[in-house]
């Protein structure tokens, strides 16, 4: 966790590419202006392949302490796409880095490890993720529910869209019906 | 009750999701040793409302508003974050009078959520006399807001693009009478906080949060700048016109000179955001272009350009309680989007509370629980509701036990 | 120093109080009878505070402008718009109205506005007063 040089967006691409090669199987920069100045805010979204996703954090971490905005989820069909948000080089004007990190997990093996050994703080995001979408996180401190009651039945998962989603605890909702 | 082994053992008080000492539902399980706390258990999800899902069936247009009744004090970061989340992934470009607008309206909304806060505070050590003379301030700020977009909590400001009503030169002279009667007070309500004998002596040394703490659990907002760490995303990044303005990090030690993380700081660094925002509106209004309010006028247009779009997006806004990301995909078949995730910033200040409260007494939780301002609305909203909640409603005398505790120390 | 809001609540004693009496000085103790009185002329209620222009109080609607376009119905954000096909009118629900104004600003010939109009409190949601058509 040093904290090295401030890096451009292209270095720091550099920096993942360079070690690790093919596990990053797409990388895309957008950049955002804003203001009559147009000062540029920059976005890296990086596709990874699960088995690198460990080692990738530990080397992100050696750039910069980030912040982690949040984990989302999506359900594509066969597979679960979980989107890490992360922040770095915050604490100096206009020069943060947004860099959002996603990893495919197929749906007949959705497990991930976790990252709450090197950010105490992603507890409330992975247990939310295991609750709503099935996802296992091997290694969590604490597995209990966050958000939803006991009483809600195992095996149903809110988020999905296959069977396993909420469909039979509609009750009366006019959208349900459209 | 046999004699035979007397053991000291530590007592578990559940604080039910009904309580009178915080203004929204959350379940606390304290481990007490005394009346020193020795562990923190909580438990979320008191008002899940399901709006997340509510928005697989909603054009974006009809979301912004969905979205606006997340919560009634951050009532236009949603729309905003969700906006701005929107524009990314479609790659629309904002007028700049509208990015200068947005300013504006993002700084009115901080000066009256930070005032509420102030007041509260105040309730909570048992001040009322403050909430009544702090609220009759944010009365001319709410009148303000009226006038300018036509309701005092619910905008209705923010479209996609742009914004909705523009501000003429004959609005001008209102702001600035409002602007002009919140620097005469704003002098009142700081020397009543920060010089006042009784909220030192219960704020100072009082629930510390360090600065590794801060940053291992990704804390967010005046929490984590009172603790030291420089994390803010207007000064960060450059979104709507902040790229433009003067402005800077608020940190306790431009007031006092050195950083304890406590309660008191945490009062220190919200009253100079107060300041910071009303400087921000007269540079916005010195500098304010001109041009078109919004890209797309027409809303038929703006919806069928919408629904090709293929993409994804990030939206970030420093909300009065931190950073709101919103983070939203567009499957170019559907007008509704693919998934809408919302974070708002209560979410992760939530972890802090539980280093903050250990070795604390119980009649030190209001107070600060409260310091991290926790809108509970906020953080749950997603899943759906089921009926089948058991709700605990107990005598807790928690705000009580904290105005005798203030009435000891005085005497 | 201590008691720093002591000469603050002193001098309130002083001045006229910050809140309007809306819609009496005090609470009557039985309402049904304080709006008899009213109706009969022997009190007053004490107005409320003007509403600024631009206020987004109940939707008015000009039946012969409307064109049946049903634009209105696509951005309603809790479908509180109807419309009637044989007419080719709509109906508006003011009991699901969020009061957002959408409606207004898409409408390609400016027949709906908003009014100042608040005090729309009623028993049943379908009541007349809370229909507009």
């Amino acid at each position: 966790m040093t904290e090295g040089k401030i890096l451009t967006t292209e270095e720091i691409v550099k920096y993942f590419t360079d070690e690790f090669k093919t596990k990053i199987i797409d990388v895309k920069i957008k950049k955002r202006s804003a203001g009559i100045k147009k000062n540029i805010t920059p976005y890296i979204w990086m596709k990874i392949d699960k088995s690198a996703f460990k080692d990738i954090i530990k080397h992100l971490f050696t750039l910069h302490y980030p912040q982690l905005s949040v984990i989302s989820g999506n359900d594509l069909g066969n597979t679960i796409e979980l989107i890490y948000h992360f922040s770095i080089n915050y604490g100096q004007r206009m020069n943060e880095t947004i860099l959002n990190i996603s990893v495919d997990l197929p749906k007949s093996n959705p497990e991930i490890e976790t990252i709450c050994d090197y950010m105490p703080g992603a507890l409330i995001s992975e247990r939310e993720k295991q609750e709503f979408l099935g996802v296992k996180i091997i290694g969590i401190p604490d597995k209990r529910r966050l958000f939803l009651p006991d009483e809600f039945p195992e095996g149903v998962y809110p988020w999905r869209r296959d069977e396993t989603g909420p469909e039979k605890l509609y009750r009366n909702l006019h959208e349900a019906k459209k | 009750m046999s004699k035979a082994t007397i053991t000291k053992n530590n007592y578990q008080i559940p604080i039910g999701p009904v309580h009178p000492a915080l203004k929204e539902p959350v379940f606390f399980e304290f481990e007490l040793d005394g009346e020193r706390i020795v562990d923190v258990n909580l438990k979320l999800g008191h008002v899940h409302r399901g709006i997340e899902w509510a928005s697989r069936k909603r054009n974006p247009v009809q979301i912004l508003y969905l979205a606006e009744r997340i919560c009634g004090i951050c009532s236009y970061c949603h729309p905003i974050a969700f906006s701005l989340a929107v524009e990314s992934a479609a790659d629309i470009q904002v007028p700049e009078r509208a990015e200068y607008l947005r300013v504006i309206h993002g700084e009115i909304e901080r000066i009256c959520s930070h005032i509420l806060w102030a007041g509260v505070a105040a309730h909570e050590i048992g001040f009322d006399t403050v909430l009544y003379l702090s609220w009759q301030i944010r009365e001319k700020t709410l009148d303000l807001t009226e006038f300018l977009t036509g309701n005092r909590v619910t905008k209705g400001i923010t479209m996609i693009g742009g914004v909705r009503r523009d501000i003429t030169p004959d609005m001008i002279p209102k702001i600035q009478e409002t602007l002009k009667y919140l620097k005469d007070n704003f002098e009142k309500i700081r020397h009543i906080f920060l010089d006042d004998k009784t909220v030192k002596m219960r704020t100072k040394v009082c629930g510390i949060l360090t600065k590794e703490d801060a940053l291992k659990l990704c804390a967010v907002g005046p929490l984590a700048r009172s603790s030291g760490v420089k994390k803010d995303v207007r000064v960060d990044s450059s979104y709507f016109a902040y790229g433009d303005l003067d402005i800077d990090y608020i940190t306790p030690d431009i007031l006092t000179g050195e950083i304890n993380g406590d309660v008191y700081d945490r009062i220190i660094v919200r009253l100079l955001e107060i300041k910071q925002s009303i400087d921000l509106i007269e540079q916005c209004l010195d500098k304010l272009p001109a041009g078109p309010i919004v890209a797309e006028p027409k809303i038929p247009k703006l919806l069928a350009q919408l629904k090709k779009v293929n993409g994804e997006g990030v939206g970030r806004h420093e909300a009065p309680r931190g950073e709101v990301i919103h983070y939203v995909k567009l499957d170019g078949i559907n007008e509704a989007p693919f998934s809408w995730k919302v974070r708002a910033p209560t979410y992760n200040n939530i972890l802090p509370w539980i280093p903050m409260l250990k070795g604390q007494q119980i009649a030190d939780i209001p107070i600060v629980a409260a310091s991290t301002d926790p809108c509970m609305s906020c953080t749950n909203r997603v899943g759906i509701v089921k009926d089948g909640n058991m709700y605990e409603m107990n005598k807790e005398q928690l705000h009580k036990l904290s105005i005798e505790k203030t009435r000891r120390l005085m005497l | 120093m201590r008691f720093s809001m002591l000469p603050k609540a002193f001098a309130q004693m002083f001045k006229k109080p910050w809140t309007n009496k809306f819609p009496a000085k005090y609470i009557p103790s039985n309402t049904t009878r304080f709006l008899e009185e009213v109706q009969a002329g022997k009190t007053k209620i004490n107005p409320p505070i003007e509403t600024p222009p631009g206020f987004r109080g109940k939707i008015q609607y000009d039946k012969e402008k409307c064109i049946g376009c049903q634009l209105c119905l696509k951005v309603c954000p809790s479908e509180a718009i109807e419309f009637k096909p044989e007419e080719k009118k709509i109906k508006i629900y003011l009991a699901r109205c969020t009061f957002c104004s959408q409606c207004n600003d898409i409408c390609p010939v400016s027949c709906l506005s908003m009014s100042n109009e608040f005090l729309l409190a009623d028993t049943d949601p379908y009541s007349k007063n809370l229909i507009v058509e």
